[in-house]
C-alpha cells in the first residue's frame, strides 16, 4: 500500500488533532474531516492511528469513511472539477458538460486525471441553483455555464 | 409495572409495558419471520420482514423494533402483511445468486425457508442489477460471500454488542454496501479472534464455516452438549453426520447466551481424529503393541493385586481428571479409597485453584466463585487480577465487555497488558508475584480515605483489628515501588473498586499459582470484605475454574483430603458415612497431594500410579523433574484419548472414549451442573472412563455393577450433601448451581448471602512476601507463564486442528522491545531460554505488552516452559509456583 | 446582557447607519418577506445589524416573561409547520420534547438541504444566520435542552463558517451561553458539518452521524422527541422553520396566521430554476397559486419553449402539470396532487425534457444517497432504476410499466425511513401524468422530448434553420456544415449524438428521427 502520510505528519496528526478531539464526546466524524482537510484523504494511516488512540476499531473507522462521499482513500488531483448534477443542473445539460469535460481531460466521472491534476468529482447541487449550470472548480464557482465556455473554464487551471 | 392491553389477531392480552411488538407476539407462540432480528442484540429493523400491521397507522410497522403502546389492534398475518413480506423477499432475492443447489446453506437457510413458505412464484423476480463481490477467505475458519450476504447486520452487531470486538463492520452504502473486515483487507487488519459467532447468527449462506466435511442439514443429527474446553461450560450442539461430528452450533440460554469462542466453535477436529486410541496398549520392550480389553485388564488387575500386597495402599496413587465427567471422577476416587484403600487421588487442580480452595475455605467457608456467569452484566465495577478473561474463559470475557458497554468500570491488574487492559478505567501493570502488595496499598487507601463498608465489617466480619495493623502502614508508594506500577494509578483502582455498589473481582491463575497462592487468595478475600462487596447478588469474589470440569472434579472428591462434596476425610462421622454407603472400611488420612506423589514416585515410595485425563509431562513444573518420576515408577497406567507425552511412560494405555461419545455431567466454574450427551457411538474399540473404571473396579472384586451415569449421579447426590438435590431429570433443560439442597431447592445462584459459609468472613493479615526464586544476576529475567486463546494445555485436543496450529505454530516467548534489545533479538528470531532446571527453544513475539525483563511463555507445548518453571510449592496448599521463576536468554539458533 | 444593553445597540448601529432598513430587496408584488426579511440588507457577519430589526428581542421576551408552556402554545397557535419538508407541526413537536422529562435534552438545526436543486436554507444561513441561532434558542428554552447543534451540508463552507462567526459574536456579547439575559436559562450551539450523505438530511440518520457513525436511519418510533441525540429527548428542526421562530414570539401567532392558509399558515420559500425566466429564490404566501409563481413571479418559461411540468419535493416529490397551475400550493394540496412540498425546490421543465429521463434522474439520485440499511429502498431503488435504463435505452416493454408500479408501490410499502418511503413517488407521479410519453418509448421506442440518446438515430436540421451557425460552434466533432444564414447539414456519418446541436438551437430547426 502507498504512504500518503509520513510518520512525522501522523505525529503532527496526533497532537494537533487528535488530542485537540479526544475527549470531546463522539469525535470521529470532526477528526476524519480535519484529516481530509489536511492531506486531501483518510488513509490506512491515518485511521489506523485513529483507531489505536481512541480505540475504535478499523472496522468502525473504515465504514465511516467509505459512507460519506466527501471522505476519500487517496488523495485527489490538484484542482477538483465538479459539474454539478443536480436536479436544476441536469436540466440546463449537465450531463453534456460532463461529457465534455470527460472528453477534454480524458477521465471519468468520479476519477482522477493519470497525471494528478484534475479530479472530476461527483458532486450534487452547490446551491446555486438558479444559475445553473454551475461548475464548482476548486472553491470558485461558476454559473451558467454552457458547452460553450466550459473548456475555457478550464483551460487557466491546465497549466497549474 | 405498568400493564398495557393488546389485541393481536384478534386475541386480547394484557401484558407489561416497555416491549416491542415481537416479544409479544412469541408468547402467543406466533411466528413472524425475521432476518435482522436477535433479541440479544438492539433491533434494527433493517430488513423489513416482520412487518405487521397496527390499526390506526398509517403504514406496516417493522414489528422487531416499534414498540408496542396501549390499546394497539395488531395483525401479523393479514393479506396486506403477508404481500409485504413476500415483496421485501422477492427484493432480498433481486441481487441474491440463484445458487442454492450448490450453497453450502443449503437446507438451513432462512432465505430459502422463507422464500418456500412465503410461496415466492419464481426466482429471481428482478433481474435488473446482480452484485459482484470477491469470498473473503482471510479467517481460517470460515468465509464471507457477500454475494449471498443479505445484509441483515447480524454478524456486524454481534461482533460488536456481544463479542465486544467490531471487527467487521459494513463498507460503502446503498446497494453497494458489503461487510467485511475493515479495508476489506483479510483479518490480519482487525481484531477478530475467530470465535464464530458472526457466523453462527448468519442466516443465509454468506458467512460459512470452511469444512472439508460436505453435509447438508437433513443428513445430520443433533445433540445439546457442554463444551468440553474451558470452564465457562457453554452449551452446545454437536452435528453429526455419518459418526463423525461436522460442525458445532452455539445454544441459546444459559449460560454462554449462544456464544463461544475458537475453541468451543471450531477446534472439534480431536474427537473423529485418526490419532485417537482406538484399542488399549501394552508396552513390551519398551514399544506399545495393540492389546484386548481382556488383556490389559487383566494385567492391571495383576500388577495392583500384586503391588498393594507387595507394599500396601500407600504405594498407589491416582490421578482424576479435571477433563472427565462428575460421575467418572467419583467413580475414579471411589476405585483409589475403596477398592484400593488410599486417599492419594489428586488432579491438576493442585496447580490450578489449590490455593483458592484453600484460601477461601478459610476466610469464607466455600471455595467457589460466588456468582454467577450471567451477573457479569450486572457488575459496575470489574477488577480482573491474574486473570487473562477474554483469553481463558472467553465468553465471560465478552460478557465483561458488555457490561463495560453499559458502564460498568474495569480495572486490570497484571503484568502483560491484555486485552481488557486497552480501554480499562485503570490498568496496573505489576510485577508477577506481588499481588499483596498491590491488595495492600489498594486496602490502605480504602482504609485512609473512609471508603470502607463499615456496617458490614460490623455485621459480618471478625478479626478486622488485627487485620487493620497489616495495611495501616501499607502506602500506595510503599506498593507501586514493589509492584512496578504507579501510586496514583493504586489510588485511583481503590476509589474505584471501593466506590462500586456491584463490585466484583474475577482472578485465576496470577493469583494462585505462586508459592504464596494462598496468601493472594486471602487477601483478595480481606479487600471484598472490606468493602462488603461479597454476598450479595453482582459483587462477589470470582475464581475462575480452569477446565470443564475441574470445579467437579474437585466437588467429586478428586482431592486426597476430602470425599465428595468437600467432606474431611479425617471427620469421624463422614468416614463413617463413606464406610456405610460403600460397604468396606476407609482410610481417615489425608492422602498425598499431586507434587508430592510425584516426589514419592521418584523417591520410590510410589510404585502404581494411575492417570486418567492429564498430562503432566508437559503441564507439571520441571519437566525433568516430572520424567523422571514417572520412569521410576513399577507401574503406570494412563487412561487418554490419545497417546499423549505422559503417556509415552505408561506400561498400559486405555482408550477413553471423549465427551462426545458419552452421557454425564460437568460442572462449570459458577457451579452449575450440565449434561454432556451421547452424540456418537465410541471411536474404535474405546470406552467411556465411567465404564472402564467399574469394570477394573468389578474385576478387583469389588461388587460395583456397571452403573450407568444417571445412577451414579443418584448415588453420589445421597453422599454430597450439595449436590443433594441434583438428579438428571431436572438438568434436562439447564443446570443447576450448587449447592442444591432438596430436590426442590432451586439451586444457588450466589453464595454467602446473608451468612457466610464459615459464619462470618475472616479478616486475615497477610504480608507480602516475594517469590521464591527472583532474577539475579545469573538469571536476570522473571518468567511467567500462561495460555493462548487459541490453544488449550497441553494441545492434545486443540493441536488437532490444523488451523489452530497454524495461527499459534510452536513455542514462544513474549519480550519488551527494550529487553529484546538488550539481548540483540528480533521478533521471530528462534532462541534458547534457560533456567536452573532446564531449558528450552522459543520463537521471540516482541510487544510491548509486557514489563520491561519480564517475558512470558505460554505452556502448551511440550518441552516447553514447564523445562523451565519452579516446582517450589505453596505449603498450605502444595500449589506450584508456575507463575514466578528467572531466567536468561542463552542465544540465538 | 440585558434588554436596555440590547437596545443600545440597536440605537448606536440606527445611528451609524441610519437608511440600513430603508432600503428594501426588489420583489415582486406577490411576495412577502417574512423569513427573508433580513436576507441581501443586513451584514450577516455583523450581530448588531441583525438586532437593528428586533433582533434576539424574541428569545430576550420569551426567557424573561413567558415560561416554557407559553412559548409552546404560542408556536403552536401559529400553526406554523416543519419547512423541512415533512409539515409537521412545529408546536406540537416542541410539545413532545418538553413533556418528555429528561436532564439533557438536544436541538438540532436540519441545516443538510440535501434537495439537489433547492437552496433556501443556504440563502438564510449565509445571508441571516442568526435568525436561525436566535430561532434555536427559542426552541431550547421551550423543551428545555442546553445545547445545539448545526448540522451543515458539507457543500456549504460559507454558511458555517457565516454561522460560526455568528455564534462567536453571540457569546462574545453572552447572548449566548450562560444565565442568557439573567434569566437562568443556559444555552450554547456547535456546528457539526456533514460530508456528503443526503440521508444525512433524514433526522434519524443526521443524529447517527452526529454520533459518529455511518448515517443509516434508525426506525420510528421511538421518535427522537423523546429518544433522539445519544438517547435523549432531541428536536430537530429545518433553517427555515427555525428562522420564523423568533418572529412569530415577537409579532404573535395571529399576526403569524394572516399569511398563507388556514392548513398551512405563514409564508414559503421557494428556489425556482430550470427552464424558467426569472430564476432565484421567492417568498410567498402559502396558498398562492403555481400559476402565479411561475408565470407572474417567474416570468414563464425561458427560451419561449412550451411548459412542460413542475418539479417539487425534490427526488421525494413529484411532477405537476399545465392542468395544476390554478392549484394552490400548500402542503396538504400538493400532496393531494401526488407530489409534496418538500423543502420548496421548484423546477421548471419544458417540452425538451424527457419525463422518464427526468425519473430516471431521480432514481439515479435516491440509488446513490439510499443508505443500504433495509432491503426495500437499497434492493429496490437500484431495480427501478435498471427498469427505468430499460426504457431509456429502447429495450424496455409494456410489462416493464407495470413492473415500475408495482416495485414502486413494494418500496413504499415497507421501506424504513422517507427516503425509501419517498424515492419511488417521481416513477409514479411521471407514470400518472405522462404515461403516453412512457408508453412512447416501450412501444414506439421514441423519446418525444428528445432526450433518450439511444432512442434517437438521426439528428436532422429542417427548413427552420436561419443559419445562426451556433449548432456548428458546439459541435464537438465538427461534423455540423454550412454558411452563416444559410441552412446546414449534418454528417451523420461523423455525428457522435450528443445532443449539443439539438439542446444549442433557439429556433426548434433541429429534431431527431
Ligand atoms: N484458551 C485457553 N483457555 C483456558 C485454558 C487454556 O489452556 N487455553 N486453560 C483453562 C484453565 S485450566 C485455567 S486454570 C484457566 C487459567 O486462566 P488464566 O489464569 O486467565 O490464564 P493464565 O494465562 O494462566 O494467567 C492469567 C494472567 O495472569 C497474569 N499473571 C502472571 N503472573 C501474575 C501475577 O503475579 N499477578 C497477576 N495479577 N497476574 C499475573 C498473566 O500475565 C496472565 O495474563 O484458563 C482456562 N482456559
Ligand atoms: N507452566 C505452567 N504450567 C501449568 C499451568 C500454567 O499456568 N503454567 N497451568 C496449570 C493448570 S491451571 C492446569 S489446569 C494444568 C492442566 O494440565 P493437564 O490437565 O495435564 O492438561 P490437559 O492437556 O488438559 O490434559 C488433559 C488430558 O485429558 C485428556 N482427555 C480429554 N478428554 C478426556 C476424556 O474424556 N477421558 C480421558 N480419559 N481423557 C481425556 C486429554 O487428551 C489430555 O491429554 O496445567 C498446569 N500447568
Ligand atoms: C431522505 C430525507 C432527507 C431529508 N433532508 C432534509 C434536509 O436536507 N433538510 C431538512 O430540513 N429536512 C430534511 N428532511 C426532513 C427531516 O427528516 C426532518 O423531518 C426535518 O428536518 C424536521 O424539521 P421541520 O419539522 O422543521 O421540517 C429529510 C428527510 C428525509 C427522509
Ligand atoms: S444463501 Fe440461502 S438462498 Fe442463498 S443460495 Fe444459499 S441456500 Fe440459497
Ligand atoms: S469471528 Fe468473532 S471476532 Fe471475528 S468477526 Fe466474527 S464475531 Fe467478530
Ligand atoms: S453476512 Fe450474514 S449475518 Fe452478516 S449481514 Fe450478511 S447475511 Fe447478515
Ligand atoms: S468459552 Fe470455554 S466453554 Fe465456551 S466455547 Fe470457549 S472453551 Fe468452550
Ligand atoms: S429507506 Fe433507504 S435510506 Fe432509509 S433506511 Fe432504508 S435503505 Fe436507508
Ligand atoms: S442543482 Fe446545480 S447548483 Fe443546485
Ligand atoms: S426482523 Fe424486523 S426488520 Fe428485520
Ligand atoms: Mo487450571
Amino acid at each position: 500500500m502507498e504512504e500518503y502520510v509520513n510518520r512525522t505528519q501522523l505525529q503532527e496528526f496526533e497532537n494537533n488533532v487528535i488530542n485537540l478531539y479526544r475527549d470531546k464526546q463522539s469525535p470521529l466524524m470532526q477528526i476524519l474531516q480535519e484529516s481530509q482537510k489536511l492531506y486531501g484523504c483518510v488513509p490506512f494511516e491515518v485511521q489506523n492511528l485513529i483507531s489505536n488512540e481512541l480505540n475504535i476499531s478499523t472496522a468502525k473507522i473504515n465504514g465511516v469513511v467509505s459512507f460519506y462521499s466527501m471522505f476519500s482513500l487517496v488523495p485527489s488531483g490538484k484542482h477538483i472539477i465538479g459539474v454539478c448534477t443536480g436536479t436544476a443542473c441536469h436540466v440546463k445539460g449537465a450531463q453534456r458538460l460532463v461529457s465534455r469535460v470527460e472528453d477534454a481531460l480524458d477521465t471519468h466521472y468520479g476519477e482522477t486525471t493519470e497525471d494528478g491534476q484534475f479530479t472530476l468529482a461527483h458532486t450534487r447541487c452547490v446551491g446555486d441553483c438558479s444559475k445553473g449550470a454551475v461548475v464548482m472548480i476548486d472553491d470558485k464557482m461558476h454559473s451558467k455555464v454552457t458547452s460553450d465556455n466550459i473548456l475555457d473554464i478550464l483551460e487557466p487551471y491546465r497549466k497549474q | 409495572m405498568k400493564m398495557i392491553n393488546l389485541k393481536i389477531n384478534g386475541k386480547d392480552i394484557k401484558v407489561p409495558d416497555g416491549k416491542n411488538i415481537i416479544e409479544y407476539t412469541k408468547d402467543l407462540n406466533i411466528d413472524i419471520p425475521t432476518f435482522c432480528y436477535d433479541e440479544r442484540l438492539k433491533s434494527e429493523g433493517a430488513c423489513r420482514m416482520c412487518v405487521v400491521e397496527v390499526k390506526g397507522m398509517n403504514r406496516l410497522v417493522a414489528s422487531c423494533a416499534t414498540p408496542a403502546t396501549d390499546g394497539k389492534e395488531i395483525y401479523t398475518h393479514s393479506e396486506e402483511v403477508i404481500k409485504a413480506r413476500k415483496e421485501v423477499l422477492e427484493l432480498t432475492w433481486a441481487s441474491h445468486p440463484n445458487d442454492c443447489v450448490v450453497c453450502d446453506a443449503n437446507g438451513s437457510c432462512k432465505l430459502q425457508d422463507y422464500s418456500y413458505e412465503y410461496k415466492i412464484d419464481s426466482i429471481p423476480v428482478y433481474d435488473g442489477h446482480k452484485r459482484d463481490f470477491e469470498i473473503n477467505s482471510s479467517n481460517k475458519f470460515f468465509e464471507i460471500d457477500p454475494e449471498k450476504c443479505i445484509l441483515c447486520g447480524l454478524c456486524v452487531n454481534v461482533c460488536e454488542q456481544l463479542q465486544g470486538l467490531d471487527a467487521l463492520g459494513f463498507s460503502e452504502r446503498g446497494y453497494k454496501t458489503y461487510v467485511s473486515f475493515a479495508y476489506n483487507a483479510g483479518m490480519e487488519t482487525s481484531n477478530c479472534v475467530s470465535c464464530g459467532n458472526c457466523v453462527s447468527v448468519c442466516p443465509t449462506g454468506a458467512m460459512m464455516e470452511k469444512t472439508e466435511d460436505i453435509f447438508r442439514s437433513w443428513e445430520t443429527t443433533r445433540t445439546r452438549t457442554t463444551c468440553p474446553y474451558c470452564g465457562v461450560g457453554c452449551q452446545f450442539d454437536l452435528v453429526v453426520k455419518n459418526n463423525k461430528v461436522v460442525q458445532i452450533d452455539p445454544a441459546p440460554g444459559t449460560p454462554n447466551e449462544g456464544l463461544l469462542c475458537v475453541k468451543g466453535k471450531f477446534a472439534f477436529k480431536f474427537i473423529n481424529h485418526e490419532g485417537r486410541l482406538k484399542t488399549p496398549l501394552i508396552k513390551e520392550n519398551g514399544e506399545f503393541r495393540e492389546a484386548s480389553w481382556e488383556e490389559a485388564y487383566s494385567l492391571i488387575t495383576e500388577k495392583i493385586t500384586g503391588i498393594k500386597k507387595e507394599f500396601g495402599p500407600g504405594a498407589f496413587a491416582g490421578l482424576a481428571s479435571a477433563k472427565v465427567t462428575n460421575e467418572e471422577n467419583y467413580m475414579f476416587q471411589k476405585l483409589f479409597r475403596a477398592v484400593i484403600g488410599t486417599n492419594n487421588v489428586d488432579h491438576c487442580a493442585r496447580l490450578c485453584h489449590a490455593s483458592t480452595v484453600a484460601g477461601l475455605a478459610i476466610t469464607l467457608g466455600s471455595g467457589a466463585m460466588t456468582n454467577s456467569i450471567a451477573e457479569v452484566k450486572g457488575n459496575d465495577v470489574i477488577f480482573i487480577i491474574g486473570s487473562n478473561t477474554t483469553e481463558t474463559h472467553p465468553v465471560i470475557g465478552a460478557f465483561m465487555k458488555q457490561a463495560k458497554a453499559q458502564g460498568a468500570k474495569i480495572i486490570v491488574a497484571d503484568p502483560r497488558k491484555i486485552d481488557l487492559a486497552f480501554g480499562a478505567n485503570v490498568y496496573l501493570g505489576i510485577k508477577p508475584g506481588t499481588n499483596v502488595a498491590l491488595l495492600n496499598a489498594m486496602m490502605n487507601v480504602i482504609y485512609h480515605e473512609g471508603l470502607y463498608d463499615k456496617s458490614y465489617i460490623d455485621s459480618r466480619t471478625e478479626n478486622f483489628d488485627k487485620f487493620l495493623e497489616s495495611i495501616k502502614e501499607f502506602t500506595p508508594e510503599m506498593g507501586a515501588e514493589i509492584c512496578g506500577c504507579k501510586a496514583e494509578d493504586i489510588r485511583k483502582a481503590a476509589r474505584i473498586y471501593a466506590s462500586g455498589n456491584k463490585a466484583a473481582i474475577y482472578y485465576a491463575m496470577g493469583i494462585t499459582q505462586h508459592s504464596q497462592g494462598t496468601n493472594h487468595v486471602k487477601s483478595i478475600a480481606n479487600i471484598a470484605l472490606l468493602c462488603g462487596n461479597v454476598g450479595k447478588e453482582n459483587a462477589g469474589i470470582n475464581p475462575l475454574r480452569g477446565q470443564n470440569n475441574v470445579q467437579g472434579a474437585c466437588d467429586m472428591g478428586g482431592l486426597p483430603d476430602v470425599y465428595p462434596g468437600y467432606q474431611k476425610v479425617f471427620n469421624k462421622e463422614v468416614q463413617a458415612k463413606f464406610e456405610k454407603a460403600w460397604d468396606v472400611k476407609l482410610d481417615d488420612k489425608v492422602g498425598l497431594s499431586l507434587p508430592h506423589i510425584l516426589n514419592g514416585a521418584y523417591e520410590d515410595k510410589i510404585k502404581f500410579m494411575y492417570i486418567m485425563g492429564e498430562n503432566p509431562v508437559v503441564s507439571d513444573p520441571d519437566t525433568t523433574h516430572v520424567k523422571k518420576s514417572l520412569e521410576n515408577l513399577d507401574f503406570l497406567v494412563v487412561q487418554d484419548l490419545f497417546v499423549t507425552e505422559t503417556a509415552q511412560y505408561a506400561d498400559v494405555i486405555l482408550p477413553a472414549s471423549s465427551y462426545a461419545e458419552k452421557d454425564g455431567t460437568f460442572t462449570n466454574t459458577e457451579r452449575r451442573v450440565q449434561k454432556i450427551r451421547k452424540a456418537i457411538e465410541p471411536i474404535g474399540e474405546s470406552k467411556p472412563d465411567i465404564v472402564i473404571i467399574q469394570e477394573i473396579m468389578n474385576l478387583l472384586g469389588y461388587n460395583q455393577g456397571i452403573l450407568t451415569s444417571s445412577q451414579v449421579m443418584d448415588e453420589l447426590a445421597l453422599l454430597t450433601p450439595i449436590y443433594k438435590g441434583i438428579s438428571y431429570s431436572r438438568i434436562d433443560e439447564v443446570g443447576l448451581q450448587w449447592p442444591v439442597k432438596d430436590k426442590k431447592h432451586p439451586g444457588t445462584k450466589f453464595l454467602h448471602e446473608g451468612r457466610f459459609s464459615r459464619g462470618k468472613g475472616l479478616f486475615s493479615p497477610v504480608d507480602y512476601i516475594a517469590a521464591q526464586e527472583l532474577p539475579d544476576e545469573e538469571y536476570p529475567l522473571i518468567l511467567t507463564t500462561g495460555r493462548v486463546l487459541y490453544h488449550y494445555h497441553t494441545i492434545t485436543m486443540t493441536g488437532k486442528n490444523k488451523e489452530i496450529n497454524e495461527i499459534v505454530p510452536a513455542n514462544y516467548i513474549e519480550i519488551h522491545p527494550k529487553t529484546a534489545a538488550l539481548y540483540n533479538v528480533k521478533h521471530m528470531d528462534k532462541i534458547s531460554v534457560s533456567s536452573r532446571r532446564g531449558k528450552t527453544i522459543a520463537d521471540v513475539h516482541i510487544t510491548e505488552n509486557i514489563g520491561e525483563m519480564i517475558v512470558f511463555m505460554p505452556f502448551h507445548f511440550a518441552d516447553g516452559a514447564n523445562m523451565l518453571t519452579n516446582s517450589a510449592l505453596d505449603e498450605t496448599c502444595h500449589i506450584p509456583e508456575l507463575k514466578v521463576c528467572a531466567v536468561k536468554i542463552d542465544n540465538k539458533i | 446582557m440585558n434588554r436596555k444593553a440590547l437596545e443600545k445597540i440597536k440605537n448606536d448601529t440606527i445611528k451609524l447607519d441610519p437608511d440600513l432598513f430603508e432600503k428594501k430587496v426588489k420583489t415582486h408584488e406577490k411576495e412577502i418577506r417574512v423569513v427573508l426579511q433580513n436576507c441581501d440588507i443586513i451584514d450577516p457577519e455583523n450581530i448588531n445589524h441583525y438586532i437593528v430589526n428586533n433582533g434576539y428581542f424574541g428569545i430576550h421576551n420569551a426567557v424573561t416573561s413567558m415560561s416554557q408552556e407559553d412559548v409552546i402554545k404560542e408556536v403552536i397557535d401559529s400553526g406554523l409547520r416543519g419547512r423541512g419538508g415533512g409539515g409537521f407541526p412545529t408546536g406540537k413537536k416542541w410539545n413532545f420534547a418538553y413533556k418528555n422529562e429528561n436532564e439533557t435534552k438536544y436541538i438540532i438545526c436540519n441545516a443538510d438541504e440535501g434537495d439537489p436543486g433547492a437552496f433556501m436554507d443556504r440563502s438564510i444561513l449565509e445571508k441571516d444566520p442568526h435568525s436561525v441561532l436566535e430561532g434555536m434558542m427559542i426552541a431550547g428554552y421551550a423543551i428545555g435542552a442546553q445545547t445545539g447543534f448545526i448540522y451543515v451540508r458539507a457543500e456549504y463552507p460559507l454558511a458555517a463558517q457565516r454561522l460560526q462567526i455568528a455564534i462567536d459574536a453571540a457569546r462574545e456579547i453572552n447572548i449566548l451561553g450562560e444565565n442568557i439575559f439573567d434569566s437562568g436559562f443556559n444555552f450554547d450551539i456547535e456546528i457539526r458539518l456533514g460530508a456528503g450523505a443526503f440521508v444525512c438530511g433524514e433526522e434519524t440518520a443526521l443524529i447517527a452521524s452526529i454520533e459518529g457513525y455511518r448515517g443509516m436511519a434508525r426506525n420510528k418510533p421511538p421518535y427522537p422527541a423523546s429518544n433522539g441525540l445519544y438517547g435523549k429527548p432531541t428536536i430537530i428542526n429545518n433553517v427555515e422553520t427555525l428562522a420564523n421562530i423568533a418572529q412569530i414570539i415577537l409579532k404573535g401567532s395571529k399576526w403569524f396566521r394572516s399569511f398563507g392558509t388556514e392548513a398551512s399558515p405563514g409564508t414559503k420559500v421557494f428556489a425556482l430554476a430550470g427552464k424558467i425566466k426569472n430564476a432565484g429564490l421567492i417568498e410567498v404566501p402559502m396558498g398562492i397559486t403555481l400559476g402565479e409563481i411561475i408565470n407572474d413571479i417567474g416570468h414563464g418559461v425561458s427560451n419561449k419553449r412550451k411548459f412542460k411540468a413542475v418539479l417539487t419535493g425534490g427526488p421525494s416529490g413529484g411532477c405537476l402539470t399545465e392542468a395544476h397551475l390554478n392549484e394552490k400550493v400548500d402542503f396538504d394540496n400538493l400532496v393531494a396532487l401526488g407530489s409534496m412540498m418538500g423543502s420548496g425546490g421548484m423546477i421548471v421543465l419544458d417540452d425538451h425534457d424527457c419525463m422518464v429521463d427526468i425519473a430516471k434522474f431521480f432514481l439515479d439520485f435516491s440509488v446513490d444517497e439510499s443508505c443500504g440499511k433495509c432491503t426495500p429502498c437499497r434492493e429496490g431503488t437500484i431495480q427501478l432504476y435498471k427498469i427505468l435504463e430499460k426504457i431509456t435505452n429502447g429495450t424496455g416493454t409494456k410489462e416493464d410499466l407495470d413492473k415500475l408500479y408495482t416495485l414502486s408501490k413494494a418500496i413504499k410499502r415497507t421501506s424504513l425511513c422517507g427516503l425509501g418511503l419517498t424515492a419511488p413517488n417521481p416513477v409514479l407521479s411521471t407514470l400518472e401524468y405522462f404515461y403516453d410519453e412512457y408508453l412512447a418509448h416501450v412501444v414506439d421506442k421514441k423519446c418525444p422530448s428528445s432526450t433518450c440518446k439511444e432512442l434517437i438515430n438521426e439528428y436532422i436540421i429542417t427548413d427552420d434553420c436561419i443559419g445562426c451557425t451556433i449548432c456548428a460552434k458546439r459541435c464537438p466533432v465538427d461534423c455540423i456544415s454550412g454558411e452563416r444564414k444559410e441552412l446546414h447539414i449534418i454528417d451523420q456519418e461523423a455525428c457522435i449524438k450528443c445532443g449539443e446541436c439539438f439542446a444549442s438551437c433557439n429556433f426548434d430547426a433541429i429534431i431527431t428521427l
